[in-house]
């Protein structure tokens, strides 16, 4: 009897449970629901807590995530208006709006298929707005000229129009770009023209430096010219002070001019022969005449 | 006679079991090809197992029936000949089925629990890795016949198990046990199958991932059981007359097709193991008796377990009730009563710690222990992010496109490492506003680096407006945040690695080089003119004490000359030509002393002397290097 009672107990508490797994549903405060009796959506909860239902296949619940959803959509390429190809990836947040509106338009609800959607709506809407703008107002260092926040609004506006013409229970709450680049081909010539400006710079700064240590250079060497040339100049007025000076003792040569003139002239001689010098005499330069009083015999010895 | 048409009916019966799964296992794997279901196809293999457990035990029926047949002859024969010596010969001989039967027992039923062991081991391996590579799912529009299949399926062998499961209760059926309890677990699992495309049906689309990956389990665990059981017969106690328990046999099997036998399962299975009778013990009895009790206790203690949570430090929990947040309903660290599930859940999120992620690059686990970073050398996985550049655009708007470089567009090229860290401070907001916050915030991040490096120069952003960049993209990353409203606090954004991507960064190094030569060219010119200036002051100031030295000899031998000439007037005017003329020889004498001298004593004028007086430089003097010298 015991047994009975808690096999009873126990067969109870699991009735309990699989009927209110049966009956009841909860709505959690991130969810909205929508409830259908034989297919047709007869309700549409949106405050959390729990709800009476139908079994299946009398009634079905359909739960969706509130909460805004956001994606990423892949990264595609665009031509701008200047006809330069772009790489951009656009990240989105979005929402349920009206899950009566949206459970129908997606096969029972499906978040995957309302992105897609939605995806397939960003990305006509990114490609016309990219292609009526240059890259420079996209990527510009002046801030005057970008139009960054500009076109992401653009972007936006498009998809929302295209949602509401959908009336799909959808509403776009956010937009972004989360990358832009260049394809490949155009990142190699990217690269190229970086690696020319820095090779403009090297050489620019390699042409200073020697222009700049050249200008050093001649401005020393002209500095030291100047002060060369001052040196001698000063140099030659000492020695014409000099020889100013020197000069006041010629009076005493005019005492004996002949025999001053003669001591000039020997001062003369001798110093004329300090360099190295070949003398050719014949025997009547004097003291070399003393020859001609040789015997020819004895003069032959002596060469 | 009764015994022989009973050992008949019951070859019979395993008979119709191995048709009867063989069709439906061809049947179940067809209809798992026609729906594409994960669950369909652990199915097939489990009745493709029964098959051949059926096959087994039916082959072993029929050798136990001629032997049977065969001693009934024996025995015939043995009354009519009364013992004549005439026909005694071996057993092998007179008994041929018999020994058939005890050869297939000895060698081929333990061989096949070897292959079933390996079927079923590698199945569940193999099946496993399968699963969990499988892209595609149950075809929904062919969901329904398949799962009306699926169903009849496990109607027909549920009736044919439940049969079979009878029939072997009877002396002498016990063969057909095996399959019987195959066939019973192979209708509730083509039943799971069915529920697990039923699940499909209803929107839950992973329901036949789940059960797949549930019945794989299960067919490991049988596979398991399988090992035990074999190892087990080799240590079993053979005790003679005692029917043995046939290898392929499984119990796991037996239990699941056949739940309500679990006592009397266990009780068999401890029984033959062990040589006697455990099931007869106090414990087991009891056991057996109180079981509903023990399954209610721990029903209810799961229950109340769910009561009770406990939020470790550092974390906080959003508790909810039918769904609905508990007013106050954030539970700090420690531990907290709540109503059971599935009325009271909670949610926990790490809200002390500090969470990181980086936008720009991901770690790359070769390079992210190396000591050096290097511009030139890719050290994580890094993204190429456009930046202005103030100098390009000049270009292209002052020249014509004549030129190739200037067909890229005016835009360069940025590599960044920016690690944001950031905590949760409302965690209602975090847990309730977005769907996916973490990968928002990452989201909402990049957007701000990409917009912010959209509008600054180039060389601006890697030097001077580093530390500005930082304070900017913290403020907007916030803003950013705030405005969706993820109730994080942004700690820190750190521009730790700003640089041109890898292809370009060994150009910047030399252009730094170059500017470190430029100087060091000025240097060198500083230093030459240092030195040239010295020189020249050094050369000025030898020139002037030169000169003043010149003057000074003037001067002096001026006076001297003076004093020298006025003695040498008296000498003179004493003897003038004497004096004259040993004046000259003196002078002449002093002045040729070092001359080369040719005196020509010829008599003969018209003689002609030819002198060759060029120089002869010595062959030694023309191969000496002189070095190159420098006037100052």
């Amino acid at each position: 009897m015991k047994r009975n009672i808690l096999t009873v107990i126990i067969g109870a508490v699991l009735i309990l449970i699989f009927g209110l797994l049966l009956f009841v549903f909860q709505v959690r405060q991130s969810e909205v629901a929508v409830v259908t009796t034989f297919g047709k959506p007869v309700r549409d909860l949106t405050e959390p807590g729990a709800y009476f239902k139908w079994p299946w296949p009398v009634q079905k619940v359909y739960k969706f995530d509130q909460r805004t959803q956001n994606f990423e959509d892949k990264f595609s390429e665009n031509l701008t208006s200047d006809s330069i190809t772009l790489l951009t990836s656009v990240y989105v947040g979005w929402k349920i709006s009206d899950a009566q509106s949206f459970f129908p338009k997606f096969a029972g609800g499906s978040m995957s298929a309302a992105q897609r959607m939605l995806e397939s709506t960003l990305r006509s809407a990114k490609s016309a707005v990219i292609s009526k703008h240059t890259l420079s107002e996209l990527v510009n260092a002046d801030p005057k000229a970008l139009q960054f926040d500009g076109i992401e609004s653009e972007i936006e506006q498009a998809v929302q129009v295209q949602l509401q013409t959908n009336n799909c229970g959808i509403e776009l709450e956010f937009l972004g770009f989360k990358k832009i680049g260049l394809p490949e081909s155009v990142t190699q010539a990217v690269f190229a023209r970086m690696t020319s400006d820095r090779q403009r710079l090297i050489n620019q700064f390699q042409y200073e430096g020697e222009a700049e240590a050249q200008k050093i250079k001649s401005a020393a060497e002209r500095q030291a010219s100047e002060v060369v040339n001052n040196a001698v100049a000063d140099a030659t007025r000492i020695r014409g002070e000099g020889e100013a000076e020197a000069a006041k003792v010629l009076p005493v040569f005019q005492q004996n001019p002949e025999l001053a003139n003669f001591l000039l002239r020997i001062d003369a001689l001798q110093q004329s022969l300090n360099q190295r010098s070949t003398l050719i005499f014949d025997e009547r330069t004097p003291p070399f005449d003393l020859f001609t009083g040789i015997p020819a015999s004895s003069t032959s010895q002596g060469h | 006679m009764v015994e022989l048409y009973m050992e008949r009916n019951a070859a019979k019966n395993g008979l119709v079991n191995l048709v009867a799964v063989v069709i439906i296992f061809i049947a179940a794997f067809g209809v798992t090809y026609y729906v594409n279901s994960l669950a369909g196809q652990i199915a097939s293999v489990f009745l493709g197992l029964g098959a051949l457990v059926a096959f087994a035990s039916w082959f072993q029926m029929r050798l136990e029936e001629n032997e049977r047949l065969e001693k009934l002859e024996m025995d015939e024969l043995a009354g009519g000949r009364s013992g004549s010596a005439l026909f005694e010969t071996k057993d092998a001989e007179v008994f041929p089925a018999r020994r058939a039967r005890e050869q297939f027992e000895k060698f081929f039923v333990p061989g096949f629990g070897v292959l079933l062991l390996l079927l079923e081991a590698g199945g569940a391996w193999l099946l496993w890795g399968w699963i969990g590579r499988a892209t595609s799912g149950v075809a929904p529009d062919r969901a329904m016949p398949a799962l009306a299949l699926f169903a009849i399926f496990a109607l027909l062998l549920f009736l044919f198990g439940r049969f079979s499961v009878t029939m072997a209760r009877l002396e002498n059926h016990r063969l057909l046990r095996p399959g019987a309890s195959f066939i019973l677990l192979g209708a509730y699992i083509c039943f799971i199958t069915a529920l697990a495309i039923a699940g499909v049906k209803a929107e839950f689309p992973r329901a036949d991932f789940y059960i797949a990956r549930g019945l794989c389990v299960l067919l490991g665990l049988v596979a398991a059981e399988m090992l035990v059981t074999l190892l087990l017969e080799i240590y079993r106690p053979r005790v003679r007359g005692k029917i043995t328990r046939l290898v392929y046999d499984s119990r796991l099997v037996g239990l699941l097709g056949q739940p309500e036998s679990l006592f009397t399962t266990a009780a068999q299975a401890l029984d033959y193991q062990f040589g006697f009778n455990v099931s007869e013990t106090w414990f087991f009895r009891l056991l057996q008796k109180n079981l509903p009790a023990l399954l209610l206790v721990q029903l209810a203690v799961l229950l109340l377990s769910t009561c009770v949570v406990f939020v470790d430090a550092g974390e906080q929990a959003v508790l909810e009730r039918f769904g609905k947040p508990v007013a106050g309903g954030v539970l700090t660290p420690g531990a907290h009563i709540k109503l059971p599930w599935p009325a009271d859940r909670v949610y926990l999120y790490r809200t002390e710690q500090i969470q990181t992620f980086d936008v720009g690059y991901a770690p790359d686990a070769t390079t992210e222990n190396e000591k050096t970073i290097l511009w030139s050398v890719a050290h994580a996985k890094e993204d190429n992010f456009l930046v202005g550049n103030h100098e390009s655009v000049t270009i292209k708007n002052e020249n014509t496109d004549t030129n190739d470089t200037l067909k890229a567009p005016p835009v360069s090229l940025l590599t960044v490492s920016i690690p944001v860290q950031f905590q949760i401070h409302d965690v209602m907001a975090w847990a309730y506003q977005n769907a996916d916050p973490t990968n928002l915030l990452q989201d909402l991040a990049t957007r701000a680096v990409v917009h912010y490096l959209a509008g600054v120069d180039l060389n601006s952003v890697m030097s001077q407006a580093k530390l500005e960049a930082e304070q900017t993209l913290r403020d907007q990353i916030q803003a950013a945040a705030d405005a969706r409203r993820l109730g994080v606090k942004i700690l820190f954004v750190g521009l730790q690695d700003i640089h041109p991507p890898v292809k370009v960064a060994g150009d910047y190094e030399k252009v730094v080089g170059a500017e470190q030569t430029k100087l060091a060219k000025i240097l060198d010119a500083q230093a030459d003119a240092i030195r040239t200036n010295a020189l020249a002051g050094a050369l000025a100031f030898t020139t002037t004490n030169i000169a003043d030295a010149t003057r000074q000899r003037l001067e002096v031998q001026a006076l001297a000359r003076a004093a020298l000439f006025t003695n040498q007037i008296p000498a003179f005017a004493a003897a003038p030509s004497v004096y004259r003329q040993r004046a000259y020889f003196q002078t002449f004498a002093a002045a040729t002393a070092n001359a080369r001298k040719y005196i020509l004593l010829v008599t003969n004028t018209e003689e002609v002397v030819i002198f060759d007086l060029e120089d002869k430089i010595r062959e030694d003097l023309l191969n000496l290097n002189v070095p190159n010298s420098q006037s100052p």
